[in-house]
């Protein structure tokens, strides 16, 4: 126990006060450089994502480049990819909290900011790509003057019903475990601040009646999250296999879909607590033992991600139907992205493998540009299965080809920049790295030395 | 008169919050940074109601999940391609949604419930043992004798503060 405590610290442990003003210091003092940041964040977020929004919403959603039979494009894939990006960090926070892993506790309040942020980005996409905003609501159950009701055997209501679950959860998970850390910020800080967080932590004072209550509550949204988020991106995988489209019906989806979005999101926490050690001065609390881990955990998604590929292509190859091992050439070899393919082959299968090396995985640099080309990759994974598949079902005569438009591209660049922005508002209200978890890792301040 | 004493072991803390406990002191609170492992035993705090919560969420969730659906398929019957009106297989995938759903959110009352929060009166509250330090408190009749067994306990420092 006290090997991983001295592992869990680079240099050296901090003290439990230094704890309170390395985090709570991080929060209050703000430069320049981040009013900058954030401004060009937001400014491209409006330029890129907002403005060809309301141009689509004037003209219609005729300008994305979707077309028969391509009825699903690019929006489609990055609502996959950002719910994907989504996965890790509820899932990742949920599963080491039961597994009681120490090294989650000063990294899980950043990844699941991940989370609850990339699910909003993927909820945006929702509405992008409804075309029709305005009746979105409709996918609710309300009781309305048309006497309609949502079709619940769509697999779309599925959609709806678990991402709401999901971001409802997830809000929830990364709000009660920071309750006692709004309770340290508020001790610390005068006026507006001091009342603002006063009332958000809801006048928390650490007796151990609350901690006692928080423990059970928290290990309870930890059990309930787990099952939730494998769901999550099962039923997004059914949107696509319980079509008959050929190179989407498959009964492997699920599974392929939660393990890719775990893949990603293991590899956005890796280029998320790059940022924070760069640029929040996190160094201290986020070092070797976290990225020798992650890393490890990233090099068995993608080994199993491959196995899954294989498996997919496989049995499709192996069922010997035409039209299956047609859309199986047409995605690898003969179609217009059969570069994208193997572009995500090489960096999602292949550049991972580099990690079986210690010295690659300890290395926080090479590990930023692995988790980002890995996230590239997923991307891209996502826009092939949606581009191939989509625009060629069973009739040759009405085959086609889908190109994403500029408007599409544009709200596409504009999502990260949205993520970008809503993370950079997260720093600064909620404390980036957990204090009372952090002190947890510590050495216990007791006067007598514990036996066991 | 409430006596607020201030530690800086938890393990010294843990002991004087059980022979508070052992006397028969009434209206002993723990502050501490961290939740403390031996607190619940120290102050003898059992299996807590949220438990409760989440199961009572869980079960209404699951009825009213399935309820919710097989209500709105029947309220007009829409025939496609002879499947089943009232299908369990997605049905029960609204049913888990929504089992989950009402149970963190049941759980999130039973915290607020059991947790006695939000109470954003002011209350006997030191800051520093949101940092470091572990704070027992006594409120009322058993200040006096408490004092003593805080004393011997190893408590830093001992204050008074008059009952709000």
């Amino acid at each position: 126990m006290s090997a991983t405590r001295e592992l869990m610290f680079d240099h050296g442990q901090p003290s439990y006060s230094e704890v309170n003003t390395d985090v709570i210091s991080a929060l209050t003092t703000t430069t320049w450089r981040y009013w900058v940041t954030l401004g060009i964040s937001a400014g491209t977020a409006l330029l890129f994502f907002v403005a060809p929004w309301i141009y689509q919403i004037i003209v219609g959603v005729g300008a994305a480049g979707m077309n028969r039979n391509a009825m699903w494009g690019t929006y489609l894939s990055n609502f996959i990819f950002w719910i994907g990006l989504s996965h890790s960090g509820t899932l990742l926070s949920a599963v080491l909290h039961i597994t009681q892993s120490d090294w989650r506790k000063s990294i899980y309040r950043s990844a699941e900011a991940m989370t609850l942020f990339s699910l909003m980005t993927a909820a945006m996409f929702v509405m992008v790509h409804v075309g029709r905003v305005w009746f979105v609501h409709w996918t609710f159950p309300f009781p309305n003057p048309m006497e309609l009701w949502p079709n619940f055997r769509s697999p779309l209501m599925f959609d709806v019903m678990a991402i709401l679950t999901y971001l409802t959860a997830s809000s929830v998970f990364i709000y009660m475990g920071s309750l006692p850390d709004f309770a340290a910020v508020r001790d610390r800080s005068t006026g507006l601040r001091r009342r603002i967080y006063a009332v958000m932590c809801f006048g928390w004072r650490g007796t151990a009646h609350e901690w006692h209550t928080l423990g059970w509550a928290y290990t309870f949204f930890a059990v309930l999250v787990i099952p939730l988020a494998v769901s999550v991106h099962s039923i997004v995988s059914w949107d696509f296999a319980m079509s008959t489209v050929p190179g989407l019906h498959h009964t492997i989806f699920a599974p392929y879909f939660v393990c890719g979005a775990i893949y990603s999101g293991t590899a956005g926490i890796v280029t998320v607590m790059w940022m924070l050690r760069r640029f929040m001065g996190f160094g201290r609390y986020i070092g070797q033992l976290h990225i020798d881990n992650l890393s490890k955990l990233l090099l068995v998604l993608s080994l199993i991600w491959t196995y899954i590929n294989i498996c997919e292509n496989f049995s499709g190859w192996y069922s010997g139907t035409s039209e299956e091992t047609v859309a199986i050439w047409y995605r690898i070899l003969e179609g217009p992205f059969w570069w994208l393919y193997w572009e995500m082959i090489a960096f999602c299968a292949v550049v991972p493998l580099l990690l079986f090396s210690r010295r690659i995985r300890t290395n926080w640099n090479v590990m930023l540009v692995i988790s980002i080309l890995i996230n590239i990759g997923m991307l891209t994974e996502r826009f092939i299965i949606v581009a191939s598949s989509l625009p060629r079902k069973f009739l040759p005569d009405v085959f086609g080809t889908y190109f994403p438009s500029l408007v599409e591209i544009s709200i596409t660049v504009g999502s990260f920049a949205i993520f970008t922005t809503l993370f950079l508002i997260f720093v600064k209200v909620f404390p980036a790295v957990s204090i009372y978890e952090v002190k947890e890792t510590l050495n216990p301040l007791r006067k007598k030395e514990a036996h066991s | 008169m409430t006596l607020l004493a201030s530690f800086a072991h938890e393990d010294a803390a843990l002991d004087a919050a059980r022979a508070l406990r052992e006397k028969g002191v009434a209206d002993v609170e723990l502050f501490s940074p961290i939740p403390l492992h031996g607190a619940e035993e120290a102050l003898g705090l059992g299996k807590s109601w949220v438990r409760v919560f989440t199961l009572v969420g869980g079960i209404l969730g699951a009825i009213g999940g399935f309820t919710l659906c097989v209500w709105t398929a029947t309220r007009f019957i829409l025939p496609t391609a002879g499947r089943a009106i009232i299908a369990l297989p997605p049905y029960l995938l609204i049913t888990y949604e929504s089992t989950i759903l009402l149970g963190t959110l049941m759980t999130l009352l039973g915290f607020f419930v059991v947790g006695r929060l939000p109470a954003w009166r002011d209350r006997v509250y030191r800051a520093s043992s949101n940092v470091d330090r572990f704070v027992i408190s006594v409120a009322g009749a058993g200040a006096p004798e408490a004092e003593e067994i805080l004393r011997a306990a190893g408590a830093e420092s001992i204050e008074r503060e008059s009952a709000s």
